[in-house]
């Protein structure tokens, strides 16, 4: 028997989260509780990295599949697998938790060995997602994400982390129970037309859904996903969310936790119901190109920068879900592409706005300017980071929206045209955003003393960095493995036959 | 002795032990403290493990007492949840001052009753069992003799229940007008064959059998009576009742409906089917405004018992088997969230508001990672037991159609995850009031242990419940 790496990176953070436990007198063990969980996280993204390399891009089936029965009699199991849309999802998540563990070194006093174990399980949970291939074991991680950034955003966050724990906890839920129903409905179709229960997504997607089901179901999944992503008009969670947790809650929530979303659609909303799917793309396209718009503009006028960043999410992963909708190779792998990149790109601005907002405990754009004279370095990463998520060509935030676009072109030019203008409106928002802070005079005596990049910071910053410039560079590394995988579900979803679909 | 008799086994040792504990009481000296809770568990064991020995052979004693597979399930359940409410109970009873002997007394025989009631098939044989086990509840509730919260509560609970005994009754005469038994088997094929033409009298029977066991279960709008008798209760007795006097009208509700009544669910199931979606709604929505945590987990209750009445419509094996599975995985969550509290009652008398517990975690983390994960699967979170009993529920509801009853279901479950969090939120995310010295004093050793055994047990039924959803699947084809 092989070595079951999916599982690994799923049980991995489970037994360090019980490592942790077991360390005793969490005040004076702090730093031993602090290391601890940063070995396990590094250890889990080493692990990833060994699937990357393991995995082989010429197929488009799932690699490393495990399965194992989990509750037979309603044909529930253990089925984990890996392909080219979640590998580097996978990677990216492995990749982020040692950087929110670690840009948390200092920004976190109070009970950390709580914090840790939240990371972690949290961390657990966000591999189940991208590794599931049983749909009840997809809710089951799914639903189970939630308690422990629940917890992350409601304890170590910022004045109104209460507010925004609750609010972000009960949206999610209220999307996902009806995604619930919608898998159970199918399940019990699987039951009519074969006479046993299945889960398996293999196994769902040779049914053959009725379209008025597809309808109700694909409805489901999608305002699921949709409230995940966030989609205008499910949006409003988010920037409580982001502005109330704390950095490394940020990083994975923007990094990782919206990609779900955007995945969703991709695995299971896109392929279990590809007539629905075809019949509301132009729809979902709509909402996002209206998000991409109105999240550039509301991001605009933000007066913080934690803020600005959760609004230019909205709009980053507007593309996303256009480059969703048009499933075509160049959208779909723009799509993948741009989730990853995305997650790094908002990840390093998170992690930039932590930095700031642990020296000056206030993340108002008015407080600062003129930074690029007091911390030199820090405005050099910051610049970088802030042109790769404008999309400037040579750094990874180019190549997905290109990609996205370009593929979005061929199916639809109005909607483009529209979307094209968010990445004009981006780099207006963040230049402006940048220009403000780190331009001009030192305004602010308070800014005149700011230390500029620790060593700890430094570890922190320098991975995200070369990987934005990698993914500029070398995009091909990163889209060779997915293409099988995409060309295989854009022609499933693509094959089915488009028929006219009405709600009854 | 003669198989006859083996089927009311289980009873005979609870009921046993009651005696016992009462003739110890009797007999003590003054000042004299007997260890009445062992004999309890005594007789616990005793019928533990009967009713291991009864499994799988389908005993029935006189005609009227069946221990089939469904039956011992549920009584695995209420031994589980007397064995904890045993264990969870010295701290209320030192705390309250409550009198041992009666209290042990009263609840053995309140649960000898239920027992009696999850495995009785006589119509008759169930009221004697509702009477055995409410009265025994009713003086439960009013223990608290000082308290004149805790006397209207027990009067009105009595009240109420009274009249809700005597609507089952008269439902019973009806049932036999028709049938000329009492039995549920004769019932069950009489009615069937009168189940194409039903009359007046038919409705009549099933509905005034309904209101005696909607109100046993607290199904909205026979639920008046549950907040008040909840609140007011000593809390290891509201633990016990809220959780055994749910799951043994729930055997006889399903032994009833689902089978002798079967014949006729095209007439009852729009009904409980509007009471179903009452319930929970009333149950989450109520309960979202409740500042007293025991209300609000009455509340809570009143909407569990709301999915348990969706399965129950779901009419189906699925049905069937969810409402088992959802028994067990309610009953251990919910015992456990009044365990705690009861433990730190003791600790605090104010241990009742919402705010009493804002900074727990600081104080007591372990009580409070206990009382978290209680919540959460009452709340349905996986990967816990609350989850898949919910899911099982659905599914069921699912095939067999209910699909809005489905709905409401999720999305009161959502709406209920709000006021579960409120106390999550206050344990973990509110500092406390300035008393960092209220630790209070350490959580005796036995209701901790049955703490702990309960947060695994929710842990073991959310990750590997594939073992007792079969054994729930396994109990239903027996039912009569």
């Amino acid at each position: 028997m092989t070595f079951p790496i999916l599982t690994s990176l799923v049980a991995l953070p489970i037994v360090g989260a019980l490592v942790l436990l077991l360390i005793g007198d969490e005040e004076r063990n702090a730093p031993l509780i602090r290391q601890t969980a940063l070995i396990v996280a590094v250890l889990v993204f080493a692990q990833t990295l060994l699937l990357w390399a393991r995995f082989n891009p010429e197929t488009a089936d799932y690699q490393f599949v495990e399965r194992y029965a989990w509750i037979p009699a309603f044909g529930i199991s253990y089925a984990v697998g890996v392909d080219g849309i979640s590998l580097f999802l996978l990677v990216l998540t492995g990749f982020l938790t040692p950087l929110a563990l670690l840009s948390s070194w200092e920004s976190v006093h109070s009970k950390v060995r709580a914090f840790s174990l939240a990371l972690l399980l949290l961390e657990s949970a966000m591999m189940g997602v991208f590794i599931s291939l049983d749909l009840f074991l997809f809710y089951v991680f799914w639903d189970a994400m939630l308690i422990p950034m629940y917890f992350l955003i409601g304890i170590w966050g910022y004045e109104r982390r209460v507010y925004a724990a609750v609010k972000f906890i009960l949206y999610t839920m209220a999307g996902s129970v009806l995604m619930l129903l919608a898998i159970l409905g199918l399940a019990a179709l699987h039951f009519t037309a074969t006479g046993a229960y299945s889960f398996d997504l293999a196994r769902l997607s040779e049914l053959t859904v009725p379209a008025h089901l597809q309808f109700w179901f694909f409805l489901a999944f999608a305002l699921a996903f949709a409230i995940k992503v966030p989609l205008f008009p499910f949006h409003t969670w988010l920037p409580d969310a982001h502005v109330e947790a704390p950095t490394a809650g940020s990083v994975i929530l923007a990094g990782v936790l919206l990609k779900m979303g955007t995945y969703g659609l991709v695995r299971f909303a896109f392929p279990l119901f590809p007539t629905a799917a075809t019949f509301f793309a132009p729809h979902l396209a709509l909402l996002a190109v209206i998000s991409i718009v109105y999240g550039a503009l509301v991001a605009m006028v933000q007066p913080d920068m934690k803020k600005l960043v959760a609004y230019s999410s909205i709009s980053h992963l507007g593309f996303v879900v256009l480059g969703i909708a048009a499933m075509n190779l160049q959208g779909v792998q723009g799509a993948v592409f741009q989730m990853v990149s995305h997650g790094v790109s908002t990840g390093g601005l998170f992690l930039l706005v932590g930095m700031l907002s642990d020296r000056r405990h206030t993340r108002l754009i008015a407080e600062f300017g003129g930074l690029k004279r007091v911390t030199p370095r820090l405005v050099a990463v910051f610049l970088i980071i802030t042109l790769s998520s404008i999309g400037v060509p040579g750094l990874n935030g180019f190549v997905g929206e290109f990609l996205i676009l370009l593929g979005a072109f061929s199916w639809d030019p109005r909607l483009t045209a529209v979307a094209a203008t968010g990445v004009i409106l981006s780099a207006t928002y963040m230049l402006w955003m940048f220009q403000r802070v780190n331009y001009g005079a030192v305004t602010n005596q308070k800014n005149a003393g700011l230390a500029d990049l620790g060593t700890r910071e430094w570890a922190v910053i320098v991975p995200i960095v070369a990987l934005v410039v990698l993914m500029g560079v070398l995009p091909t590394i990163f889209l060779r493995p997915m293409e099988a995988s995409v060309e295989r579900l854009v022609s499933r979803v693509r094959s089915s036959v488009p028929v006219e679909i009405r709600a009854n | 002795m003669p198989s006859t008799f083996n089927a009311i086994v289980p009873m005979a040792c609870l009921v046993a032990a009651a005696i016992a504990a009462m003739t110890a009481e009797v007999f003590r000296d003054p000042g004299e403290r007997v260890p009445i809770a062992p004999l309890g568990v005594i007789g616990l064991a005793g019928a533990g493990l009967a009713s291991a020995l009864l499994w799988g052979h389908n005993a029935t004693s006189f005609g009227v007492v069946t221990a089939d597979n469904f039956g011992l399930f549920v009584t695995g359940v209420l031994l589980v949840i007397g064995l904890a409410s045993l264990a969870l109970s010295p701290s209320t009873i030192e705390h309250e001052r409550l009198p041992r002997g009666e209290y042990y007394t009263l609840m053995l025989f309140g649960l000898s009753g239920m027992v009696l009631m999850a495995t009785a098939s006589d119509l008759l044989v169930i009221f004697l069992a509702l009477e055995v086990m409410s009265i025994a509840v009713y003086v439960l509730t009013g223990l608290r003799r000082d308290s004149a919260a805790a006397t209207e509560a027990a009067f009105k609970y009595f009240l109420l229940g009274a009249f809700a005994s005597a609507f089952f009754l008269y439902g019973i005469a009806f049932a036999y007008g028709l049938t000329g038994s009492t039995r549920l088997d004769r019932i069950g094929n009489l009615i069937a064959a009168q189940a194409l033409s039903p009359t007046p009298l038919h409705l009549l029977a099933v509905g005034l059998l309904l209101v005696g066991l909607a109100f046993k279960v607290s199904a909205v709008p026979f639920h008046m009576w549950a907040p008040d008798a909840y609140e007011a209760a000593p809390t290891a007795v509201t633990g016990f009742m809220s959780t055994g006097v749910k799951a043994a009208a729930f055997a006889a509700f399903v032994r009833i409906f689902l089978s002798a009544l079967e014949p006729l669910h095209g007439q009852w199931s729009p009904i409980v089917w509007a009471i179903a979606a009452a319930t929970m709604i009333l149950g989450t929505v109520v309960g979202v405004a409740q500042v007293s945590v025991k209300r609000m987990l009455a509340y809570s209750s009143i909407a569990h018992g709301g999915y348990l009445l969706v399965a129950l419509v779901s009419a189906n094996d699925y049905g069937k088997g969810a409402v088992l599975f959802y028994l067990l995985a309610y009953a251990v969550a919910n015992v456990g969230a009044f365990g705690v509290i009861a433990v730190l009652e003791q600790a605090d008398r104010q241990a009742d508001r919402v705010q009493a517990y804002a900074g727990l975690w600081s104080r007591r983390p372990a009580l409070a990672l206990l009382m978290t994960m209680f919540l959460l699967s009452l709340g349905g979170f996986p990967p816990l037991a609350g989850f898949i009993a919910k899911w099982y529920v659905l599914s069921a509801a699912i095939a067999s159609g209910n699909n809005w009853l489905a709905i409401i279901g999720v999305l009161t479950s959502v709406v209920s995850v709000f006021f579960y969090l409120r106390i999550v939120v206050m344990m973990y995310m509110t500092p406390g009031a300035d008393r960092p010295a209220a630790v209070g004093p350490a959580v005796p050793r036995l209701a901790g242990a049955a703490l702990v055994v309960s947060a695994i047990a929710v842990l073991y039924l959310g990750t590997l419940p594939a073992r007792v959803l079969d054994l729930a699947a396994a109990s239903i084809s027996t039912i009569f």
